[in-house]
């Protein structure tokens, strides 16, 4: 897990390192015939070692479509492809190399705190033992100190989700894939939690990749925002962010940040419009 | 510490407090009331009546015990193996499982005779029947349970890289846990009603014989006894699938 | 037809859980195909290693015998169904009634229960000589005995489905100035629909068995009876004759419950 390259914060142009993640042309149909439904259209993307990017659209653009493909859950149409270090990754190549959460927090109700959260862990193949271990040892990083032995139906969502997100970072892997993780909590817990990812993100340098339909969360979180367009989903813009770190909870009234608002609201109401709008669902 | 269940004393005293009542009110309504005592006998005289054969009655419910409880072990078993294996096999679901609900709706109490013919006037032609009874509602459950594991969580760990025999056993199989466990506690109950009714095409010792007996005498008390008897095996049966299961099984399914 | 957007969103869940309305045809074929395989293997065992009729007949000889004994047999299957349906009838009745009573009185639930689930430890067919001798041979006893095992079914099928509603649809009710048979009707019982369905698939089966248990032990006529007769004259074909028509009034009796659940629960 390599520190953020200086050089690929600069923005568009080629950076010198090889990305973590490269996708190429990549497009998702579902079905065939006049039925054909393309969920994702033609999407370039390259992410850079340790970078942590937000990912915006309207319902329905994709998004999670995309992470499924990311994750290796759907292959990629034969249009395009996926490139992990370099390497083209064929049909279901990339499971189990990408730390995938998904929206819900999918706990196993019979499983206690740490056994949840070591369950990549186990898969992996890693010893109970050294793996409990582990997570022992990650437990007061996210706030869960003495709940070890508790069950899911005791905690609350927000602390749900949080042993979700240390059953992500427990896996370790160079790239984690969040959907939408804050997205079932309310505001005042959302923008602690946002805050404390960044914390964990930095002590932990992974390279993250970060669904979210809220823009202030996306322009605060990320190093590049990419907007998604509406179905067919496709890469409208990509903005990167050069607001300093460590991001204080006050950035989000600042002069830059509502520059950089500004200019990204207008891209995200139109796509927003679109699917709100005058789109027919019905085939 | 795994979540405490209800204090189990609490649980016990309450019905237990009910049924003493009951007691008392059957002996004072049997003694008040002007009933022939070949109707409605009170519970003195029907707990007499249990004293007295107790001996023959030990020996019969250990005997119905032992034929229950080898039916449902092997019944259960075997519906759970068949249940995994349609889940996981479908072809074999859609050949097999048609035969399974028909099979189910044939009057199998009425083979008792032919099961006598052909496992012999044994302790395995019970155990044959209360098998029966008992592999059915385990398969359907077992199946069902299986089947209704959140996708999302499969694909969770799909996403981790896990094989299919991790995502069965650290997954499925752990899901489908408490609906097995209403089918087994439903299994119990038939086994016992298996292993009565096998014994009344034939045979000498068993609560179902005495039974029949006590019925051909016409002797009430000794039906009422044996009734209470029934009850208290089937109950105890029934509270030692439980207690396995609040161990096994605490969690409720999935939200 | 299907809306786009939830296609691509749950493709891949739609997939995985094949659902679909199967036309009856399809939902048939597969049964009538195993039942066609398994009554040929029969047949074609039984003649092969020239198996003798008291251990097991050929499908052909019970159909044969089936066909000659038809009076005798129609008269008793209509005999144990008539048993049969009543008692269902009045076991419904009855466990619905009492379940809806203990769901409105709770502390009549909290002290009745522990009663209902004492008689019901009780393995139903542990009953059946004290309904002969209260009740006779007649169908009377069989009658009260389906009751008694149906009922129970029903009741606590029917309890736990009343139940089911949350307390957060309960108090929309309430603050609308619903009253509790307001609340039961209207909320309840829709919402308890699935599980007494449920009840009353687990009951009509069981009505059928406990039926014919119960003439064996004693009776006029039915279905039972003529099994313990045919025991007792060794007469095995006829017990088979039997066992199959029976078999099939069963069956018969539970597709048409089938129906009923697919019609009255649509929503499922």
């Amino acid at each position: 897990m390599s520190s953020p390259d200086p050089l690929a914060r600069e923005g568009a142009g080629e950076s010198p390192t090889i990305p973590l993640l490269k996708l190429v042309n990549v497009w998702k149909r579902f079905g065939d015939g006049p039925s054909q439904v393309t969920a994702v259209s033609n999407v370039d993307l390259q992410i850079q070692p340790g970078e942590f990017i937000t990912l915006i659209g309207p319902s329905g653009c994709g998004k999670s479509t995309l992470f499924n493909m990311i994750g290796g859950l759907l292959p990629a149409d034969d249009d395009g492809s996926i490139l992990m270090n370099g390497e083209p990754q064929k049909d279901g190549e990339l499971l189990g190399k990408v730390s995938f959460m998904p929206q819900r927090d999918l706990l196993f109700p019979w499983r206690n705190v740490v056994d949840n959260a070591i369950l990549a862990l186990e898969i992996e193949g890693v010893s109970k033992k050294e793996a409990r271990e582990k997570a022992l040892a990650m437990l007061p990083d996210f706030g869960l100190k003495g709940f070890e032995k508790h069950y899911p139906h005791q905690l609350s969502g927000g602390m749900r989700q949080r042993v979700a997100l240390m059953r992500t970072f427990l896996f370790e892997r160079d790239l984690i894939l969040l959907d939408e993780p804050f997205g079932a909590l309310d505001a005042l817990t959302r923008a602690m939690m946002q805050r404390w990812l960044l914390d964990i993100w930095q002590r932990y340098k992974r390279t993250v990749l970060f669904i979210t339909h809220d823009l202030d969360e996306a322009i605060f979180l990320g190093d590049k925002v990419v907007v998604m367009s509406a179905r067919p989903g496709t890469i409208k813009l990509q903005e990167t962010i050069d607001l300093p770190r460590p991001r204080e909870a006050s950035v989000v009234t600042s002069e830059a940040f509502i520059s950089v608002k500004r200019r990204l609201l207008e891209a995200v109401e139109e796509e927003s419009m679109k699917t709100f709008g005058s789109d027919d669902p019905a085939s | 510490m795994r979540p405490q269940p209800g204090s189990p004393w609490r649980a016990v005293a309450l019905p237990l407090g009910t049924i003493l009542g009951m007691a008392v009110a059957w002996e004072v309504v049997a003694r008040g009331a002007d009933i022939s005592a070949h109707i409605f006998p009170p519970l003195s005289v029907v707990l007499a009546e249990g004293w007295r054969v107790g001996p023959t009655l030990a020996r019969s419910v250990l005997r119905t015990f032992i034929e229950t409880g080898l039916g449902f072990i092997l019944g259960a078993a075997f519906g759970i193996l068949c249940g995994v294996a349609f889940a996981l096999v479908r072809p074999l679901e859609r050949a097999l499982f048609p035969l399974f609900v028909v099979s189910q709706t044939i009057p199998v109490v009425a083979f008792g005779a032919l099961v006598i013919i052909w496992f012999g006037n044994t302790i395995l032609s019970k155990v044959v029947i209360a098998f029966y009874l008992t592999f059915f509602p385990v398969t359907v459950n077992t199946h069902s349970g299986m089947l209704a594991v959140d996708p999302q969580k499969i694909e969770l760990m799909r996403a981790f890289g896990a094989s299919a025999s991790q995502i069965f056993w650290k997954l499925r199989f752990p899901a489908a846990l408490p609906t097995i466990a209403v089918a087994l506690r439903l299994g119990v109950s038939l086994s016992l009603i298996g292993a009565i009714v096998g014994e009344w095409f034939g045979d000498t010792v068993g609560l179902g014989v005495m039974l029949i007996q006590a019925m051909y005498t016409e002797s009430v008390p000794r039906l009422w006894a044996l009734i209470i008897t029934c009850g208290l095996l089937g109950a105890s049966l029934y509270a030692v699938i439980a207690v396995i299961e609040r161990r096994v099984v605490w969690w409720r399914t999935d939200a | 037809m299907a809306d786009r957007r939830l296609m691509a969103k749950s493709a891949l869940g739609a997939a995985r859980l094949n659902l679909g309305r199967a036309t009856a045809l399809q939902r048939f074929l597969p049964l009538a195909v195993s039942l066609a395989v398994l009554l040929g293997t029969w047949e074609i065992v039984v003649w092969y290693f020239d198996v003798k009729v008291f251990v097991l007949p050929a499908p052909s000889a019970i159909a044969a015998e089936v066909v000659d004994r038809w009076p005798i047999l129609q008269k008793a299957v209509l005999a144990t169904l008539n048993e049969a349906l009543t008692g269902f009838a009045l076991g419904i009745a009855i466990g619905l009634l009492l379940a809806m009573v203990l769901v409105l009185t709770p502390p009549l639930e909290a002290a009745l229960m522990p009663v209902l689930v004492a008689i019901n430890c009780v393995p139903v067919v542990a009953y059946t000589p004290l309904a002969l001798i209260w009740l006779g041979i007649g169908p009377a006893s069989k009658i009260a005995m389906v009751v008694i095992a149906v009922s129970f079914v029903i009741l606590l099928n029917t309890l736990q489905g009343l139940k089911r509603p949350e307390e957060g649809q309960i108090n929309l009710m309430r603050s609308f100035g619903a009253s509790r048979l307001r609340i039961m009707w209207t909320l309840r019982l829709p919402a308890a629909m699935p599980s007494l369905v449920n009840g009353m698939r687990v009951g009509i089966v069981r009505a059928m068995i406990i039926a014919i248990v119960s003439e064996m032990l004693g009776a006029y006529r039915g279905i039972g009876w003529i099994i313990f007769q045919a025991t007792q004259q060794v007469n095995f074909l006829q017990v088979w004759a039997a066992i199959a028509v029976s078999s099939v009034a069963s069956m018969v009796l539970y597709l048409l419950l089938v129906w009923v659940d697919r019609k009255v629960v649509w929503w499922k």
